[in-house]
């Protein structure tokens, strides 16, 4: 029944991360291509003298930049479809956070918002549900995104004590408080109730931080 | 006279390239990154053909086109989308814009638009 419910959700949130993929793969073509033309051009005016020569290279040095930068990017998508191979496995929290920061990076900017990390040192692998936390995170990011002026910045900052690792979703800036508090939504509380966690909210409307165990051998499946 | 072209897009390193593109095939073409400087450029020295990026942050392509069009209608605007099949897209030509054309550009098509683009602004046709 919650898998009912939660399932057009997750679906929206796959669909944002594909859709803001393939607009930067689009835009990373369209530099590249713009750049090979460029040379193009140079060779085909038969420019060569050696000012020429410099920025022919100094545009194949942006070729190889721009195609580190795609590789790169690539690499966050394909950790991110990796963590949707199984329900429940093994994994670094922080690669988590990391793929999901590079992935929303264009969304946040559209907004005109700066995601920003703060990862703590040593933080153990956990057992649990990847695509699900991911999930949790960015409906946190988003709700953010939405309410936020323009300038201003979400950290999402991560420590570990007792056991447990606390990831945390900070606003920073201008933003309408909700009295209610975003994270007594159900959705949420049945995301965090299969992730086997807790979600805590320090005031209305600000910071918030999702508490897991390190193993959490009963997590959704 | 060559054609002036305002290329308006929040990737710096394709609207310079693009730019330069231009300028070697003789454009006054000048690139810049934010919405904001696209209407102080449209307002100080008005280009005949603008390229516009459909979406920059916090910025609405469309937005930026209306008040181009509120500076000078005869302003000729093509949009650059990365969108190929956007219905956004087609229901903006009625608006004011000329045209768009799909990222990555093919500059022999970009070409042939800008030039279509600048036609119409010299014949002073609505």
């Amino acid at each position: 029944m919650e898998h009912d419910k939660l399932t057009p959700s997750q679906f929206n949130f796959i669909g944002t991360i594909l859709s803001l993929f393939s607009h930067e793969m689009n835009n990373h073509l369209a530099i590249v291509k713009n750049s090979v033309g460029l040379i193009g051009d140079f060779i085909r005016l038969g420019k060569t003298s050696r000012k020429d020569l410099q920025e022919i290279l100094k545009t194949i040095q942006s070729i190889e930049n721009q195609i580190e930068e795609t590789s790169y990017f690539c690499d966050n998508l394909s950790g991110f479809g990796h963590g949707m191979e199984k329900p429940l496995s093994t994994f670094s929290v922080h690669k988590c956070v990391e793929e999901l920061i590079i992935l929303l990076r264009r969304l946040a900017s559209q907004r005109r918002v700066q995601l920003e990390k703060n990862l703590s040192v040593n933080i153990p692998l956990i057992h649990n549900n990847p695509l699900m936390l991911q999930f949790l995170i960015f409906c946190f990011i988003e709700k953010n995104l939405k309410r936020l002026d323009d300038n201003s910045k979400i950290i999402i900052k991560t420590t570990y004590s007792n056991n447990s690792i606390e990831i945390s979703i900070i606003p920073k800036g201008n933003f309408i408080k909700d009295e209610e508090g975003i994270c007594k939504d159900e959705i949420y509380q049945q995301l965090i109730r299969q992730l086997g966690g807790n979600i805590s909210q320090k005031t209305a409307g600000e910071e918030i931080t999702i508490q897991l165990p390190i193993s959490q051998s009963s997590a959704a499946t | 006279m060559s054609t002036k072209v305002l290329i308006v897009d929040d990737e710096i390193e394709f609207a310079s390239t693009l730019a330069e593109r231009l300028v070697i095939r003789d454009y006054d073409a000048k690139a810049v990154y934010t919405a904001e400087d696209a209407i102080t450029a449209v307002q100080s020295e008005p280009p005949d053909v603008v390229l516009l990026d459909l979406r920059m942050p916090g910025a609405n392509g469309f937005e930026v086109l209306s008040t181009i069009k509120s500076v000078d209608p005869s302003i000729e605007v093509i949009l650059l989308t990365g969108q190929l099949k956007s219905e956004s897209v087609v229901e903006g030509i009625p608006t004011g814009l000329f045209d768009y054309i799909v990222k990555p550009v093919d500059i022999a098509e970009l070409v042939k638009k800008i030039n279509s683009a600048s036609e119409k602004r010299n014949s002073g046709t609505p």
